[in-house]
């Protein structure tokens, strides 16, 4: 039971730390804590969270959004990638959701806090179109040479190389 | 003033048995910097994720990788039987664990061979393989298969243990308990050896946790860190395993930490098949499965595998993310790689027990024939 209480303070500890940034925050499962944080407030929070020592970065997940209508002229609801931090300590987890739009695709890299997350960032740029400021690699991980520019296979409106490569042409 | 030089490594080379390209920026002997260029082997699974059932997902997940396998499955499972808010029954949950260490067996005993290749030490990498043949066989009695088991189902198992294939795998597993002391007893005692990894690649406990590194190459430079410990799976609460922790932190670590974990699966598969839970082998799973997300952790022999699995409440996965063990591990290997001689590379390389098929996986490219 003390025990129980310990792992309950785990997620607290660090929902204490970063609590003014936070947005939303939701419980998916019992051992974990997701949290909305703007943009502007990520590096912030991965800061606090190195200071008090509170896990580590386990995986940056990317989620497309598509537009909600395409309509001819503006849609109504522009697409976004939701990025998704998740940092591991013990069998708690914790994950910090940063939206940003596709008209500016723009996340600052959290290498200079966490150097471990080059790989994940650059993974995360191919595959999603995010651009990841001041990110210390930039040069291509998984695509190959050949890749076109501009096309992101993990958004949902790639369905497949020869089509979106007449996409670009238009 | 030194002159540097840029040494391209791969994607084809003469060590790995998979492609992967490093630049390696020398002075003289000594290395500067080391870069890392992956996707050789992509085959876009989290892409083709989306487009096939859950059902159908489990195969292809059990494809990611064909040394950790199972690993793969199972982390899948979990993930959407927890999703579906069911639980596999107790014999199952079992059985899931007896693969999955047995699975470490045979990726740790084929990981010594390819570094003692490395280290130019073929007699123990042909050795080690012969003995490995040990624990393909008990799997394959299994299963059917020598990779690709293909055990798990969503909500269960798909094999039981018959009494005779128990008594084969504890005499198998018992052979192998007295190759790995003798292989243990190898790496620790051989001078040549020694000098390959002794003192070699050091990764201080701090560096280990500023680069998130997971597995045995964390363990090894004494971080506790270990899924099956931390978050206990499968039937990990009934049967717990003790994790095996090094303070050395260099390549010798990485080799004890590996082979001595090792004993701890043995051990920890005869304690389940000597007490087998009697239930059924699988609960019924819906179709569709209900709308959220989960995260699905567990310990491939290489370190923490992680799962993020969408449901959009469809017979399809909305988001299937994998983050495999040897991408976390790379940076340690990029990190400690300066200030070593060229040579010394391969040998830090094999330390992580790189799995490129597990790193390479996400795009689905349709090439115009």
């Amino acid at each position: 039971m003390s025990q129980e209480a310990v792992q309950e303070d785990l997620l607290n500890r660090a929902l204490e730390a970063i609590r003014s940034w936070v947005q939303v925050e939701k419980t998916p499962q019992p051992n974990r804590v997701d949290v909305v944080i703007r943009r502007e407030d990520l590096l912030t929070v991965v800061e606090t969270l190195k200071q008090i020592q509170w896990g580590y970065l386990s995986a940056i997940t990317g989620m497309d959004h598509p537009a909600v209508e395409l309509g001819q002229e503006g849609s109504a609801q522009e697409g976004y990638v939701e990025v998704l931090y998740h940092f591991c300590e013990k069998d708690k987890v914790l994950t910090l959701r940063v939206s940003v739009p596709y008209s500016d695709a723009v996340i600052p890299s959290i290498c200079g806090i966490l150097p471990s997350a080059t790989l994940y960032e650059r993974e995360l740029s191919e595959m999603f179109g995010v651009q990841i400021e001041g990110t210390p690699d930039t040069n291509r991980l998984l695509l190959p040479d050949n890749w076109p520019e501009g096309v992101y296979p993990l958004r949902k409106a790639f369905t497949g190389l020869e089509e979106a490569k007449e996409g670009s042409n238009e | 003033m030194s002159e540097k030089f840029v040494i391209p490594i791969g994607p084809q080379h003469p060590a790995l048995k998979e492609p992967s390209h490093f630049e390696i920026f020398v002075d003289g002997e000594e290395v500067i910097k080391a870069t890392l260029r992956l996707g050789y082997v992509h085959r876009g699974i989290e892409k083709g994720a989306e487009q096939r059932t859950w059902t159908q997902n489990l195969y292809l997940m059990e494809r990611i990788c064909g040394i950790c396998s199972h690993v793969h499955a199972m982390a899948f499972v979990q993930g959407v039987e927890a999703l579906a808010g069911v639980q596999a029954p107790p014999r199952a949950r079992a059985i899931r664990q007896v693969v999955a260490e047995l699975e470490r067996l045979h990726s740790h005993l084929l990981w010594l061979g390819v570094a003692a290749h490395e280290a130019g030490f073929d007699a123990l990498f042909m050795y080690s393989w012969r003995d490995r043949e040990t624990v393909m066989d008990l799997l394959e009695l299994l299963s059917g298969n020598r990779v690709n088991y293909s055990a798990n189902l969503l909500g269960g198992v798909k094999f039981d243990v018959t009494p005779e294939q128990k008594v084969r795998i504890l005499d198998g597993v018992s052979f192998l308990e007295e190759r790995v002391r003798y292989y243990l007893s190898v790496v620790n005692s051989d001078e040549t050896f020694l000098g390959r990894t002794r003192g070699v690649g050091i990764l201080s406990r701090e560096e280990a946790e500023r680069l998130g590194a997971v597995g045995p190459t964390a363990r090894a430079s004494g971080v506790p860190r270990d899924v099956r410990v931390d978050v206990p799976y499968a039937a990990y609460s009934e049967f717990p395993i003790k994790m095996v922790l090094s303070q050395q932190g260099d390549l010798q670590a990485r080799f004890v930490v590996r082979l001595e974990e090792l004993f701890e699966s043995i051990r920890v598969i005869r304690e389940i098949l000597n007490n087998l839970p009697e239930s059924e082998l699988t609960v019924r799973m819906p179709r569709r499965i209900p709308a959220g997300e989960v995260i699905s952790r567990v310990e491939a022999p290489r370190g923490e595998l992680f799962y993020f699995i969408v449901s959009n409440g469809s017979d399809r996965p909305e988001r299937v993310k994998v983050r495999t063990p040897s991408l976390a591990n790379w940076g340690t290997v990029l990190a400690t790689a300066p200030g070593h001689k060229l040579a010394d590379v391969p040998m830090l390389v094999a330390g992580i027990d790189p799995c490129f098929s597990c790193n390479d996986r996400m795009v689905v490219v349709k090439t115009a024939r």
